[in-house]
This record gives structure tokens, sequence and C-alpha cells, in this order.
């Protein structure tokens, strides 16, 4: 049986998770393995989700906002975009493997690049494994 | 090299003046312990109280985690090192306390000692730093000597770890950690009521010492801390079980000079990094 | 019955104690000695003042499970977490650190609602008390004199140890002692002159002084009750107080828990766990309401508790004067300058 990883995927509710909603209306096929929650704006991401979702057994965690400049609340992501910059280095200096947190800038109209980036995301996380380090043994 | 009891001389009497003259109602120093090689932090509050205060180079304490405690608009004149200036800037950055309500009395040093080891405290536990950034006074001669050594030179050896290595590093590190929060109390910046690990909702972690619950409470703090930290080593040097904070925190202070080109605590005119967005700024940094 | 063992034999000695049950001895770390349990033999160093935690974690874990269940399923079917207790050994017990046992008795094993795991815990451990060098300059944050206790004092201990030279002489205090002594192949016969010179040192251990003199708890008491609303001296004593709670872990006579219940995944424990009331949200109530959310305010609880109140209602002190909470605490603050000052407040 080879490895089904579990990601979380945290989406904006104005880009991100519209443009999931795209690709699903057109019917584009992708992996299963995303699990989405709704933000209403990427800056409502505490790092802790994140750190949390690590420690539930998430292997993964992939975010989408909207790109930056087109933030619906003007500069939520720019905010986003420093702050997940500085998680990233936190946890790769912590030792987890880097390519574990993804973040993906995925407009409403851009429901390829969601299928592909759940695709290509899916694909490393099961390159690497399953994530034993920040997991809270059961 | 540093003449302590100059400065301890220069200390006690703008001391004397600015309580006397009620240009201030706390000076914020250092005071004798209960022996040479253990000062502490002190509150002068009357005149009276000038003849216990000290300096010497066990003077290490960060006095400005003593601002918040005090009502806005209280006057205070606060004794602070190098990197104590630069958490005066912050903490003025963040609205905590107002320039005008300050007098900075400014110690240039040199030779500071860690009392557990003895040995002098340099930019491999701190920013290395010499010279206040911010003051209204000096109480000595600023220092110009040999170049001071990055401070994030003692960050090669951990980066060049592989990170499973390092991984093992910090759980053995972290593991030590008995939850006592020394280093949250100790941190001028750490002033937030309530902490995010009292709060029972959410949880973020259970409250006994163990590695789940500890690694959840450092990654944050270093989190909370990012383009904070003016790195100057009291966490660490708090920390009962010796385990090696300012590490992480350099770490972190690199990666925001790096990403951002800022450092903290530099210029009261900066915004703090983490609110200090462009537009512009690189999509690379999520790489 | 008294025996001796050459000091750099010590393992052997170790190796023995772990065959009949757990061996909790000091142990280097890296920022101190510490007491832990002993798998490697060689790893047991009597080479410290005294340990940075105190052996209090031997009877009153930093966590203790009690119950294990499922969420969402009854009562009936949660697991209590049995103790099975095998014979146990504390070894290397500072005096003052063996009295603070004593007082935690008080607590967890006097009259009342008596804790099942601190009694079964002290009922299964032998103490092997150990005196401090007394040809080596006293620490000056002790003062366990004050407390009326002596470097050598032997009260306490199944079996009481003193260094000679490079040797340790054990002598039996206890029957418990008396019993496992005679097991322990491991030790050599003494002469007369070593029980001579065990008998001096205990002699020179009451002579052996630290901070202080002895203070009468009954005017201590008083004069911290008297002093309660004196609000200027507390703020006075607290002004650089982090309230941090390293003094409260460290303290050996310091015994306040939280009992918590964690979920995870469907499946919860119930544990104990150290509190302190340095903690800003000690006294947090659930309507919201914090009656001590001051420093000055808990930092009066805490010594007031120990120098005051626990005289009140135990009539004894609750401390031991060995000095942890003055040398670990990241300012050091000197609780015994504090009831000297109010003394004279």
């Amino acid at each position: 049986m080879s490895f089904e990883p579990r990601i979380l995927g945290i989406a904006c509710n104005w880009c991100t998770y519209t443009g999931a909603d795209l690709a699903g209306t057109t019917r584009l096929h992708y992996p299963q393995n995303v699990r989405v929650v709704r933000v209403m704006c990427s800056s409502r991401i505490n790092p802790s989700f994140i750190f949390r979702a690590f420690q539930l057994g998430a292997d993964g965690v992939l975010v989408g906002g909207c790109h930056p400049g087109d933030c619906h609340y003007n500069t939520g992501n720019l905010y986003a975009r420093r702050r997940l910059a500085t998680t990233k280095k936190i946890l790769e200096f912590a030792g987890l493997e880097p390519g574990r947190l993804r973040v993906e800038w995925i407009s409403a109209s851009e429901g390829n690049k969601f299928a592909e980036v759940v695709e290509a995301f899916t694909t490393q996380i099961k390159n690497l494994g399953p994530q034993t380090k920040l997991k809270i043994p059961q | 090299m540093t003449d302590f009891k100059k400065i301890e001389e220069k200390l006690k009497t703008e001391a004397k003046r600015l309580l006397e003259s009620g240009e201030v109602t706390v000076v914020l120093c250092y005071g004798k312990g209960f022996d040479e090689s253990h000062p502490m932090p002190y509150a002068a509050k009357a005149v009276a109280d000038v003849d216990n205060i000290v300096f010497n180079e066990y003077c290490n304490y960060n006095m400005a985690r003593y601002l918040v405690r005090y009502p806005q608009g209280t006057k205070i004149a606060i004794a602070v090192k190098a990197a104590d200036s630069r958490a005066v800037i912050v903490l003025i950055q963040e609205e905590k306390v107002k320039r005008e309500n300050l007098v900075i009395l400014g110690i240039p040093v040199q030779g500071m000692k860690n009392p557990k080891t003895g040995e002098v405290i340099d930019s491999k536990t701190t920013c290395g730093m010499n010279n206040p950034v911010l003051f209204d006074i000096l109480l000595g001669e600023e220092v110009h000597g040999p170049k001071v050594a990055s401070p994030y030179d003692v960050l090669a050896e951990y980066e060049k770890m592989d990170k499973d290595v390092r991984w093992e590093f910090w759980v053995k590190e972290l593991d030590k950690c008995i939850r006592c929060y020394a280093c949250r109390k100790a941190c001028p910046m750490c002033y937030c009521d309530p902490c995010f690990i009292d709060q029972s909702k959410p949880k973020w972690a259970d409250k006994a010492p163990q590695s789940a619950g500890n690694m959840m409470y450092h990654l944050t703090r270093f989190h909370h801390l990012a383009g904070r930290c003016i790195d100057c080593g009291e966490c660490s040097r708090a920390c009962p079980v010796d385990i090696p904070l300012y590490l992480f925190h350099k770490k972190v202070a690199k990666d925001c000079e790096e990403m951002f080109n800022q450092q903290a605590g530099m210029s009261m005119d900066d915004k703090l990094v983490l609110v200090n967005f462009r537009v512009e700024d690189s999509d690379k940094i999520l790489e | 019955m008294l025996k001796r063992i050459a000091i750099e034999k010590i393992s052997q000695l170790a190796a023995v104690l772990m065959e009949k049950g757990t061996l909790l001895a000091p142990v280097k770390e890296v920022a101190g000695h510490n007491f832990v349990q002993i798998l490697d033999s060689q790893k047991v160093d009597l080479n410290f003042y005294n340990t940075l935690m105190s052996p209090k974690s031997a009877f009153f874990p930093h966590k203790e499970d009690f119950v294990k269940y499922k969420v969402g399923k009854p009562l009936a079917e949660a697991e209590p977490v049995l103790l099975n207790c095998k014979p146990a050994f504390l070894f290397g017990v500072r005096p003052c650190d063996v009295k603070s046992f004593e007082i935690m008795d008080i607590h967890f094993n006097a009259a009342g609602i008596i804790d099942p795991y601190w009694r079964a815990r002290r009922e299964a451990t032998t103490i092997f008390g150990y005196a401090y060098d007394i040809s080596q300059p006293v620490d000056s944050a002790d003062f366990y004199n004050t407390l009326g206790i002596n470097a050598a004092d032997p009260e306490g201990s199944d079996i009481f140890m003193v260094k000679k030279d490079k040797e340790l002489l054990l002598k039996t205090i206890t029957p418990k002692g008396e019993k496992l002594l005679a097991e322990l192949s491991a030790l050599d016969k003494v002469s007369t002159a070593d029980e001579k010179y065990f008998e001096e040192y205990i002699k020179k251990g009451k002579e052996y002084k630290t901070r202080f003199n002895c203070v009468d708890s009954e005017v201590v008491a008083k004069k911290l009750e008297s002093i309660f609303d004196n609000t200027d001296f507390w703020t006075k004593m607290s002004a650089v107080c982090l309230s941090c709670g390293i003094c409260t872990f460290v303290c050996p006579t310091c015994y306040c828990f939280d009992i918590c219940d964690d979920n995870m995944f469907g499946k919860g424990t119930r544990s104990r766990v150290w509190d302190a009331c340095m903690f800003t949200d000690f006294t947090l109530e659930a309507s919201g309401h914090n009656p001590r959310t001051q420093v000055y305010q808990r930092l009066r609880q805490k010594v007031c508790h120990k120098y005051s109140y626990h005289i009140r209602k135990y009539g004894v002190i609750s401390c031991v004067g060995c000095g942890r909470c003055t040398r670990q605490c990241p300012v050091n603050i000197d609780i015994y300058s504090i009831i000297e000052a109010a003394l004279k407040a």
C-alpha cells in the first residue's frame, strides 16, 4: 500500500478558494490528498496553525492566497508573504524538510493552476514521505 | 578596558540629579545583590536609593523589560547597554512607551561577563555591539576598538548541519525545557497579556513539559520575536537548564535581515519588519 | 552499621542498587547536576554542591498521569493509571533536601486525604542522605542553619553518607537502611578510625555555618501578617521580580499543582502538573477576575505562604534554606533578604 499524504490546504476566500472551485466546475482531475480550509484572507493565517497542523500529523501544508497587489483587502497578502516566509525559515532551521510548507498565489480564474499545484505538491510530499518529526505520536 | 567603577559613579550622579529634580520618578538601573558577582536589576525611586546602585561586569540585565510595568506617562530614566537600547527602540516603535517620557542613560561597555561561566559575553551569544544606539546621556567613553565579529558567525556550524541532525539537536535541547517561562519573562518584548501559551481556548500546548508542547511553545515564541528580537541574550541567561535559545533567535534575525534588509531596533524611524511590507517584496523569499 | 566504598567505585554500588530496583542519583547535565533515573551506572556523579532541581520529583513528578479515557465514552470505561512501585533508592540527597520530604509529607502523606502515589513512592524508597563537604566553603546562597538544619544532619535519611578523602562512609540510620546496607555486597568494612571520623564529622557539621542565625517561626509569621497591607514594602521587594516560575520549580517544599485533561484524537489523559503561584494566571478565575494581577501580590503570596500561613496551619516554615531559589533566580532575588527586610519593616 503506497503512502497517501494528508495535506492541509488553507485557501483565501476571494482568490484561491474560488480558483479551486473553478477547477472543480471545469472537471479538472487532481489528487484528493489536500483537505481545504477556507479563510477570508491569507493574512488570517497564524503561523501556529501551521505548527499545529504538523503536530496533528499533516504531511504537508499548502497555503493559497491572492497575487500580491490583488488582495481583496488591499494589503493582507503582503503581510502574509513576509509572515509565511519567516515561518518557512523557522521550520527549516528547526530541521523540518523544506518542501513541506508551500505558499502559492492562485487567483480566482486560475483553476488550472490550482490543479497543477495540488498535483505537484502531492507528488513532492509523496517523495518526502510521511512527516514524523513534528507529529505527536498517538 | 571599560572602567566599571567610573561608569558606576556617573550612573549614581545622574540618578541622584534626575530623582532630586523630579525629572523622573524612577531610575531603572542595577543594584546590590546577595554578593559581588550577583548584582540585581534595581528600580531607584528615592534619592536614598542611589546608594544601592552598582555597575559591574555582571550587570547583564536588560532593564527595558521593566518599562511596560509602569503606567503610560510615567517619567522613567533607564540605564541601557547596546542591545538594551535597541529594545527601547522596539518598544517605542510598538508604542508601549513614549520617547519623551524616557531619559536614556547609555552605557558603552566591553567585557560583560556571564556569572554562571565567568566567560566574557560577546557576539557569539548576543548582538556583540558595544555602544548604545539611542541615548540622552552617555555614561562613559564610546568603545572603538577591534572590529566586532558578526552576531551571525556562530550560526555557521548549525546552518551547515544536515537537517535531520539539526532536528535531533533541537529536540534534545528543547526536551530539557521545564516550562518555567523565565525566557518569556526576561524578554523585554514579551509583554502580551495573556500570552498564547496560557490560553486554553484555543489550547496551543499542554501544560506539562513534554516534547510536543515544548516545541510548540518555543517555535511559536521564535516566530513572535521575529524582527523584534534585539539579541540581548537574556532569555538564554535566564534559562535554568541552559537551552541555547539565542541560536534560534539569531537565525530568525539573520533571515529577516537577508529577506527584508532590516535589523530590529536600530532606528526609531523604522517600522517593524513584519508590518513593513512592500509590494515589491520578492516572491523568492517563499521558496 | 557503618560501611565504606571508594568514590571511584561508586558505579559498582550503583549497579547493585539498579539490580534491586530503581536508582535515582545525581548526574552531570549541561547546566548542573540533577537527579535522574540511572540506566548507566557509570553516570552517577557525586561531584556536586547541590542539584539544580530538588529531589521532590522522586515522589512528586513534574507530570503524573492519573486517568486515561476515551472522549465521549462513559466514566466507567476510564482506566486509572496504576502505580507499580519497584523498590527505589534516592542516592546523594543533601540534609536540607531530606528535611524537605518531612515537610512535604504534611501535605501528601499525613492526616486527611492521603496521596496514594506519594505514599507508595515514599514507602518504596530508601534515602541515602549525603552530608555537605565541610572542608569546602559554604555557598553564599544557602541558609539552612536558619531553619534548624545543619550540614551533616542525618535526620530523615535511611542511610547517611559522609565523605572521607576519596571514600564514602555509609551509616545506617533507620531499620530500613539497616536492612538494605546488610545486603549490599559492593561495600567494604570500616576501621575504628573510620567510625571516629564519622562521629567527628557529624559533630563538626553542627558548627559549619551558613548565612544568618536561627529565627523564631512565631515571630516571622506574626511580622509578615502585620505588614500584609504594606504595599510600598512589597512593591519595593518585587520591583524587579520577573514572576517567572523558576523559584517554585526548583524549591523542594513548593507543592502547587494543576489538574489537566489533555485530549487528542479522541483519547485523553487526566494528569497532575506542577503549577506556580508566581504565574500570572495562577489565580485567574473562571469569571475572568484575577485577584493577583500585580507582581507584588504574587511575590507577597509566595513569601507569606512559606513563612507565615504555613506556620499558622502546620506549625513549620515551608522552607529548608537550600538556596536554590536564590541561585537560580534570573535576577538574583534572595528570599532570605526579603525576610530580613520584612523583620525590620
